[in-house]
């Protein structure tokens, strides 16, 4: 499969500080990827990159096996569109807006009317087609913006924290939009979020951002603290992990391999400790629990498990995992 | 006090009676500041939005020539341009000495720096978000400009405002370019100093008392410009 990125040996320094530090991704077309991080993580830089509105201190970015030296032809800035997490709608109506794009983009005059109705239709702003855009809610303005970026039908689509400070009915919405996008034949979608669950219910694949870094870990159950001879001291707790890294600050621990049980297990699991739920929340097919063991834990368990178990806020419970289901980076 | 009252009186009928002779010098001053701001702006717009949309080196180091042209004594341009129109000056063949031509030339160098000034501070003042924005969406440099050009208008518009208040108010420049010539390339501002020194006060009280008129308009506009968004 074709890469449509390949970004080596990228830097990006703002006052001297790291911010971003990406040896090598590929990122393959036709996939819908779910950038996850926490807030700070260097989520918005690399967005920024891949849509080549910010320049890397070091490394070099490959679009579709072209080595992006300095700015985009315009033939290739037509394959990427970008949607910020506070996207910019000019002054103007809705229909402006998108027309802007097609105009910018030099798409010929003629096109222009029958692209904006359709791009409009398929995201449901069709009633909004005529209004202010400074007049339009945080959702419809998201919205807006996605058609504003999708009506030149570019090959990749960029969305920065589509689904932040909106609510569900919104939400429900974008992912849908990005969904019907995403589906079409050669399309690559890459949002980032915040959001671990969001980002595992509509993306093919995720890719993990933790200080500035890829990271192979799942980036739930994230904790700092030092290691030294496979004992991780976060500071209230010692987990056990299976690696010589000594180096290491950070681990991270599968949510879906955690064990939840009524007594302490008699097991080879290294790792047990006591605790309180504090949250049980329901996902797509799947129930969230928060433990508080002196850290809080996150375990993913079937809503079956849930029934079984017979669990409920506030009550003690063991946690368990193995040292394998420790990442450490 | 008696001197000033009667003078006072003795400009306002001067003004209501439309006398020629004072609306001839109004006229000369604003078509004269006005074809100088036209010129500032063709030129000081389009490198102020490009000046503030880019970086490059040496930007800095304009900036800093930008302020200080703003701050240059207008008698110093006279003085300057004087020496090129003269005569035996570089460019005293074009006899453009004592013309409404030298006054123009000297009032858009005049009022470029600050024209220029203001509109780097527009687009500086502009969204954050519009640059990237309009990239993202495929703009070249000139669609770049020119978008950023509209949605900052008011904000330029107000650097031409400013600017032509400028040129109108001016008098050292025009005095020594323009040689003070009735009918041809006397000003506002030129008039009043040459009327007062002869002691034809009330004709200079009435010129003041217009070019106030003109400050005020100016100024309405630049507030009605800036007014906050409802």
């Amino acid at each position: 499969m074709t890469a449509a990125y390949e970004l080596n040996n990228i830097k990006v320094s703002h006052n001297n500080v790291c911010i971003l530090n990406i040896a090598e991704l590929r990122i393959a077309s036709g996939k819908c990827i779910a950038l996850l991080g926490e807030n700070g993580a260097g989520k918005s830089t690399l967005m920024n990159l891949l849509a080549f509105t910010a320049k890397a201190n070091q490394g070099t970015i490959s679009l579709f096996d072209q080595v992006i030296v300095n700015k985009l032809k315009p033939k290739q800035r037509r394959r990427i569109a970008m949607v910020s997490q506070q996207p910019y709608l000019l002054s103007g109506s809705v229909r402006d807006n998108i027309g802007l794009a097609l105009k910018l983009q030099g798409i010929a005059r003629a096109q222009h009317d029958s692209l904006i109705e359709k791009t409009l239709q398929q995201l449901n702003l069709s009633h909004l087609a005529d209004q202010a855009a400074q007049t339009l809610s945080g959702g419809e303005l998201k919205r807006v913006a996605i058609a504003r970026a999708i009506v030149y039908d570019p090959d990749i689509l960029l969305l920065d924290e589509p689904f932040s400070h909106l609510d569900q009915r919104h939400i429900k919405q974008l992912e849908g939009a990005i969904q019907s996008f995403a589906n079409k034949a050669n399309k690559t979608v890459i949002f980032s979020t915040h959001d671990h669950p969001q980002g595992l219910a509509i993306a093919d694949e995720t890719l993990n951002l933790h200080a500035g870094k890829i990271t192979a870990a799942p980036l739930l159950n994230l904790f700092h603290g030092s290691l030294d001879q496979h004992d991780f001291d976060t500071g209230k707790l010692v987990i056990h992990a299976n690696s010589d890294l000594n180096d290491a600050n950070h681990i991270a621990i599968d949510p879906q391999e955690i064990i939840i049980s009524h007594k302490a297990l008699d097991s080879s699991m290294r790792n047990c400790f006591k605790g309180r739920i504090v949250l049980i929340a329901q996902e797509t097919n799947t129930i969230r629990l928060t433990i508080d063991c002196g850290e809080a834990f996150q375990a993913i368990i079937s809503p079956e498990s849930l029934k079984h178990l017979d669990l409920a806020i506030a009550d003690t419970v063991w946690l368990s995992f193995k040292s394998t289901a420790v990442t450490v980076f | 006090m008696t001197y000033f009252i009667d003078s006072l009186i003795a400009a306002l009928e001067l003004i209501t009676s439309f006398d020629h002779s004072i609306y001839r010098i109004v006229a000369t001053s604003v078509s004269i500041s006005l074809i100088a701001s036209v010129i500032a702006v063709i030129l000081a717009v389009p490198a102020g939005v490009l000046m503030a949309l880019n970086t490059f080196i040496g930007k800095n180091s304009i900036q800093h020539l930008l302020n200080t042209l703003m701050a240059m004594p207008t008698v110093v341009i006279g003085l300057l341009l004087y020496g090129l129109f003269s005569r035996l000056g570089p460019l005293g063949h074009w006899g453009l000495l004592y013309t409404p031509t030298a006054v123009i030339i000297a009032e858009a160098i005049l009022i470029f720096p600050i024209m220029m000034n203001l509109t780097i501070t527009a687009v500086n003042s502009a969204d954050p978000r519009l640059k990237p924005t309009l990239i993202s969406l495929g703009a070249n440099q000139f669609n770049l400009a020119w978008n950023v050009i509209k949605t900052m208008r008011l904000a330029i518009l107000a650097a031409a405002v400013t600017g032509f208040g400028r040129a109108i108010g001016e008098v050292g420049a025009a005095m020594m370019l323009g040689g003070n010539i009735e009918g041809f390339t006397r000003t506002m501002t030129t008039a009043i100093a040459l009327e007062t020194s002869k002691g034809e006060f009330e004709l200079g009280l009435a010129l003041g008392l217009l070019l106030l008129i003109i400050a005020f308009v100016l100024n309405f506009i630049l507030s009605w410009l800036h007014r906050p968004k409802q």
